[in-house]
């Protein structure tokens, strides 16, 4: 007997586990932190001399944290080149994602980056959409892109 | 007599905290799990630094609607860079998460454990029903479309025919609860209801109806433990664990008898036995058992031996669990009255009994004096059961 328990000729029961879907809210201070980016502000949390990003309502000594903008360069910690996605497919235009990490801040935000040539090192800022079509959320920044560059614009 | 020589450290319990059980709160699990930390902490006089291990509980992924739920409200829970663990049994994880952190302390690994059970249910839309339609057999239940209900009504309706207990006897447990919970800030489902109001809620699946149920619910819950040496320095009160049981049965639920919860009674044994506790319905002063269905908590107080078999239906009649009662059971409001975020509210009735143990449960404080208590979790496909014996 074939002993793969796989879509063969064995009897089998199809299934899934998922809810229909999920609501999540980001919390009393993510929700102060979601209208920011709708502003186009990035925030971190302030715990005494620390800048914590991404914020959250405590510090890591558990006590409680001050939201705060946080502006300035975003520093290229590291990077990654996706050319195919999780089923497979070549991607058309590769992309590039990075950890970004604020030079005053402690902690570091994941997001695309846009860059000819990325490299570790490299001081970068946000790209937003236009204040219309933001909603509050991670894809209110389109990508970060090479604060030189944007500089010349 | 206690058998038990293989504890190192004895252990205590110095702080508790909860949240607001409420449905729909806007703070994410690992906020929840922060705010009761910080509130336990804070009872014990205790800051984060000062907690060597910490002990998450949650029940199921599914529910806050992220895998490795443990690893993302650690932090929330003070879990950060030091040993930390989940524990998930169920609707039995409630008491684990106490059980699981008594064991870090008892062996000498740890000297204070921070513990906290975080459940978030309303992630999940339409209803978490939809999480739970995922517990069954794939192959010999899940065809038939069960919803949790049901397993509940099979194993309600067979107590009641074995025990000759009647709908009216069984919503006195929902009318006490309820009514206890008003006395609870924290409480979801307080209300002053009486028997009628039970019998005339809407029936969903025969025998049970809206108000035999406690509501789905958001909330955290957190416990601070400490071995004896910092107890003794942090507190002239502290609530001791005398004794920790835990037992499954199968997952072949409709193999057994389900008017009387046998794997509740091994459980009961194992933490009574520790505890040198022989007549447990004489000596336990009050009682935190699992009531997340009214008719439940008479079925676990039997289990517990704290009732004989078909013995709770009279005595909740006659006034033994109530706060002025012989018995107090869920003098905190219980599952029925508080809601029922499902690790989070099985903690509470250890945080409760901590209250109620050095008297500073205020006005849910019971009449009798106190000096043993019991506290207990039950889950799966009536199948789990954590019990844990404190005393003052």
């Amino acid at each position: 007997m074939n002993r793969r328990g796989g879509r063969g000729e064995l009897l089998h029961v199809e299934g899934s586990m998922e809810a229909d879907k999920y609501v999540y809210p980001p919390g009393v201070l993510g929700s102060e932190a979601a209208k920011a980016l709708a502003e186009g502000k990035l925030t971190g949390i302030r715990c005494g001399e620390k800048l914590i990003v991404p914020p959250r309502p405590y510090c890591p000594d558990h006590s409680k944290g001050e939201l705060v903008e946080v502006r300035g360069p975003w520093i290229v910690e590291s990077f990654t080149i996706v050319y195919e996605d999780m089923y497979g497919n070549m991607l058309e235009t590769p992309q590039v994602i990075a950890v970004l990490r604020h030079e005053d801040a402690e902690g570091s935000i994941v997001h695309f980056l846009k860059a000819e040539k990325p490299r570790v090192g490299m001081r970068t800022r946000p790209v937003f959409k236009s204040p219309e079509e933001r909603n509050g959320t991670l894809g209110d920044i389109l990508y970060f892109e090479p604060a030189e560059q944007a500089s010349k614009k | 007599m206690r058998t038990n020589v293989h504890v190192k450290k004895r252990v205590a319990i110095v702080g508790a905290g909860l949240t607001l059980f409420a449905r729909r709160l806007l703070e994410t699990p690992a906020e929840l799990a922060w705010e009761a930390a910080s509130r336990a902490l804070g009872s014990a006089g205790l800051a984060l630094k000062d907690i060597d291990c910490v002990v998450i509980g949650s029940a199921v992924d599914g529910f806050d609607g992220v895998h490795m739920k443990g690893e993302h409200i650690a932090d929330g829970a003070g879990g950060l860079l030091r040993p930390t663990v989940r524990v998930a049994m169920g609707g039995g994880t409630g008491v684990m998460v106490p059980i699981a952190a008594w064991w870090h302390v008892a062996s000498g690994l740890c000297k204070t454990v921070l513990a906290v059970g975080e459940e978030k249910m309303s992630h999940a839309y339409p209803h978490p029903q939809a999480v739970f339609a995922y517990i069954w057999h794939p192959i010999l239940e899940r065809p038939l479309g069960p919803n949790l209900i049901w397993i509940f009504a099979l194993e309600m309706a067979w107590y009641m025919r074995e025990c000759k207990a009647s709908k009216e006897d069984i919503a006195l447990v929902s009318v006490k609860n309820k009514r206890n919970a008003l006395d609870n800030p924290h409480a979801q489902a307080a209300a002053n209801i009486t028997v009628e109001d039970v019998l005339k809620s809407e029936t969903l699946v025969w025998p049970v109806q809206l108000l035999d149920i406690s509501p789905v619910s958001d909330g955290a819950a957190a416990l601070v433990l400490a071995d004896e040496s910092v107890a003794r320095r942090i507190t002239d009160t502290p609530v001791w664990i005398e004794g920790v049981g835990f037992a499954l049965d199968s997952s072949f639920w409709y193999n057994r008898d389900l008017s009387y919860p046998r794997y509740v009674e091994q459980a009961a044994r194992m933490a009574y036995k520790m505890a040198g506790i022989e007549r447990p319905w004489k000596e336990i002063d009050i009682a935190e058992p699992h009531d997340p269905f009214d008719y439940k908590e008479l079925h676990n107080l039997e289990g517990l031996m704290l009732a004989r078999k078909c013995e709770a239906p009279r005595l909740l009649k006659e006034g033994h669990f109530e706060r002025s009662g012989e018995l107090p059971t869920s003098p905190s409001g219980g599952l029925l009255g508080m809601g029922n975020p499902i690790a989070a509210s099985g903690l509470m009735k250890t945080a409760e009994l901590f209250w109620q143990l050095r008297y500073e449960a205020g006005a849910r404080q019971v009449k009798k004096a106190v000096h043993k208590a019991v506290a207990s979790s039950w889950g799966g496909l009536m199948q789990t059961s954590t019990v844990i014996v404190l005393s003052r």
